[in-house]
């Protein structure tokens, strides 16, 4: 799988945002610097990207409120935060709140963030193809999916639902075919 | 006794061979610098018998001749090493009258003589001595604010010296040749107005110059200005004038005219032309008391005169102390202003770091990748410049920056100069930039015309109004801070507007950054005032527009 892809840069020093944007163009990304996070949003639906690097602290939208509104349009995006203000809370946010990929502290450490957005480009591939492939299921297929994948058996399953055994036997089967899974282990990296 | 001994030697050496003794031995360096510390003593010796016989050429017999310029000679010696000193003065007195005869050693009467001699030195060493410990212990007050200690032991000192004589002229009054109660009290005013003459005609420029030349104290010259100088010779001019006038029309030569033109003189112009006009009285006056006839004539206008030196003496030193006061109150200011700027500094130096982590990032890209296409034979050469051009750029912007902060910690004030207002407000917002953008507020300048000027000392002036900006940072309710400044007729107005929140939200502070922001805007001249409306809270300054230079 290929780990260039699009990414965009969103930093309120444009300079910094566009020597990030040249350094990862330099790395093969499509990479491409936004000064204000209002406009990225406005186009985001017809250009979704692989990554998005941004700053934390910005003027009227921070980085996780944006975070927030970009995972709504699109969950297969990988999130890279990067902060002049580090702090221990920000960076636990970031991570288990807002889905963030890494924190990083600036001045920047250019090694681990060319990780990072390569790690984060192959990421989103791999959700996006996974969201693809679980994008058929039913609502009921996916209320079984979620379970499934948490790893409760059949039975379990039928009584949180209100639904037989049978049924969600019959559910499983289906939730297989479409996703083309060979199994319970399969099922659960889809859901990663 | 001991230190005799060595005083004698010492003296010995100081008479020349200084020189030649360090050339011979190598002398320790403790001993030469004692030879320096004496070399006053034998110097004072023959100064005293000098001025004391000059004194004799105008002087009555005996001690009380009037104006006593040797008593000044002692006084200032007295003043500059001290009332410890006061033993080494008295010694050199006696060997001075000793050599002179007016001590006979074999007379009678000689440990009353001697005692003659002893105690007015003794008298000025504690008129000294006392001064100068309560000066020290009342630190700060007037009245011990140089030079009003030196003035007050000036006035002092003759009349301790004339205390001390009491109980020997009550005892023996056949020593002073006096027989009447009234020649008795004639002979001290005589003493105490002789002395107070030669006090301060003598020990002030004395002074003076022992500290320009012999302490090495730089050369404290203050040129006169020519409009001081004519208020004076009119003031002065003016008071002889009527004391001629009084005198031709039969009314006597009161010196009260003269008093009150001292006095003016003193307060306005200070010590230097209080001294001089006291001189110039003494040299008119004295000269006419040669052919008065009459003792209690001569004493009057003595009196009068001593009056007016002592009255003159003490207006100018009072309005030194009172410049000196000042300047010491405003330098405490300055102080404490620095203090406080880096008090300002340090609370803003979390976000200045991250203000400077930020461009630093920028910097780290380019330059590496500078380094890596620069070794590459292939290299773009418009990519190298662009590439090299952002560095310059952010480095500057870095230095700026750094200077701005080191400047605004620093304790060097400068001048007040013409200052544009757009230009205070751009380093206010440059100061304030990082700590604004950390808490999330929007600073917003509107820096008016750019012909707005002021006189002002930058550094103090931006620290008010980074104060007032920091502040309004804390408090705004919605995340927004503007600076506008607009021109009134000749004054402008600078605000600083914030949201009001509900309630009053407690600050950090203790409100020290307001009342040094209100200090430093009344010294430049201008007013700072609170303006609360129903939606915003501003604090307003105005400052006096700089004169247009044309």
């Amino acid at each position: 799988m290929s780990t260039v892809g699009t990414v965009y840069v969103v930093d309120d020093d444009g300079d910094l945002g566009a020597s990030v944007a040249r350094l990862l163009r330099r790395h093969g990304h499509a990479a491409e610097p936004f000064l204000d996070p209002a406009p990225l949003l406005a186009i985001y639906r017809d250009a979704p990207a692989d990554c998005i690097v941004t700053d934390v602290m910005m003027g009227d939208l921070d980085g996780f409120g944006f975070a927030d509104r970009v995972r709504a349009i699109d969950p297969a995006t990988a999130i890279v935060f990067m902060t002049a203000w580090p702090t221990t809370a920000n960076a636990v946010d970031s991570i288990r709140r807002y889905g963030g990929l890494d924190y990083l502290e600036k001045p920047l450490d250019e090694d681990r963030l060319v990780a990072a957005v390569m790690e984060g480009v192959a990421w989103s591939r791999r959700r996006r193809a996974n969201l693809t492939r679980t994008a058929g299921l039913s609502p009921r297929e996916r209320q079984v999916f979620d379970l499934l994948v948490c790893g409760h058996p059949n039975k379990v399953i039928a009584a949180e639902l209100g639904l037989s055994p049978k049924t969600i036997e019959d559910h499983r089967a289906a939730i297989m075919a479409k996703t083309g899974a060979a199994g319970l282990a399969q099922l659960i990296a889809l859901a990663e | 006794m001991e230190p005799t001994t060595d005083c004698a030697n010492t003296v010995a050496m100081t008479a020349g061979a200084i020189s030649k003794v360090e050339e011979a031995v190598p002398m320790p360096a403790v001993t030469a610098a004692m030879a320096r510390g004496w070399a006053w003593l034998p110097a004072y010796a023959l100064g005293f018998y000098v001025l004391h016989q000059l004194a004799a050429i105008w002087g009555d017999s005996g001690y009380y001749s009037l104006c006593y310029p040797a008593a000044g000679l002692r006084f200032a010696v007295l003043w500059r090493r001290g009332a410890r000193a006061t033993g080494w003065v008295v010694l050199a007195e006696l060997i001075v009258q000793l050599l002179d005869g007016v001590v006979a050693a074999a007379g009678a009467d000689w440990p009353l003589q001697a005692w003659g001699i002893v105690r007015p030195v003794i008298g000025y060493g504690i008129a000294v001595g006392v001064v100068q410990h309560l000066a020290a212990r009342a630190n700060g007050t007037r009245f011990a604010t140089p030079p009003m200690p030196l003035g007050l032991a000036a006035v002092l000192a003759p009349f301790a010296a004339v205390a001390l004589s009491l109980p020997t002229v009550f005892l023996r009054p056949d020593i002073t040749h006096v027989a009447t109660a009234a020649e008795l009290v004639g002979s001290l005013a005589a003493f105490a107005v002789g002395d107070l003459l030669g006090v301060l005609l003598l020990a002030p420029p004395l002074l003076w110059l022992i500290e320009t030349f012999v302490q090495g104290e730089r050369l404290r010259i203050v040129k006169p200005r020519a409009a001081m100088l004519v208020e004076a010779g009119v003031v002065l001019t003016t008071a002889f004038a009527t004391i001629w006038t009084l005198g031709r029309i039969g009314l006597g030569h009161p010196a009260a005219p003269l008093l009150l033109a001292i006095t003016w003189i003193g307060l306005r112009f200070g010590r230097a032309v209080a001294w001089a006009a006291i001189l110039v009285s003494a040299v008119v006056v004295l000269p006419r008391t040669a052919g008065l006839a009459s003792l209690d004539a001569t004493l009057s206008v003595h009196m009068g005169l001593a009056a007016v030196a002592v009255v003159g003496y003490l207006a100018g030193s009072f309005a030194d102390a009172d410049i000196r006061a000042r300047a010491d109150l405003a330098r405490r200011d300055r102080l404490l202003f620095q203090a406080e700027r880096l008090k300002t500094l340090r609370a803003m130096s979390v976000a200045v770091i991250h203000e400077i982590s930020q461009p630093l990032s920028t910097l780290a890209i380019e330059a590496r990748h500078l380094a890596e296409i620069s070794a590459s034979p292939l290299s773009d050469p418009q990519e190298l410049h662009e590439g090299a051009q952002l560095i310059e750029r952010k480095t500057v912007a870095l230095a700026t920056l750094v200077r701005r902060l080191r400047r605004f910690g620093g304790r060097a004030v400068d001048d007040p100069s013409p200052l544009p207002v757009a230009t205070l407000l751009d380093t206010v917002a440059a100061l304030v930039h990082p700590e604004a953008r950390a808490a999330g507020v929007t600073l917003t300048i509107v820096p008016g015309d750019l012909d707005l000027v002021v006189l002002a000392q930058e550094i103090e002036l931006a620290q008010a109004i980074v104060n007032l900006v920091r502040n309004a940072v804390q408090a705004t309710a919605d995340r927004r801070v503007a600076i506008v400044a607009e021109r009134l007729p000749g004054e402008v107005r600078i605000r600083i507007v914030n949201a009001r929140r509900a309630e009053d939200a407690p600050s950090d502070g203790m409100g020290i950054g307001l009342l040094v922001a209100r200090t430093i805007v009344e010294a430049h001249g201008g007013h700072l005032h609170r303006v609360d409306q129903s939606s915003t809270i501003a604090q307003s300054l105005t400052l006096p527009l700089a004169e247009q230079q044309s």
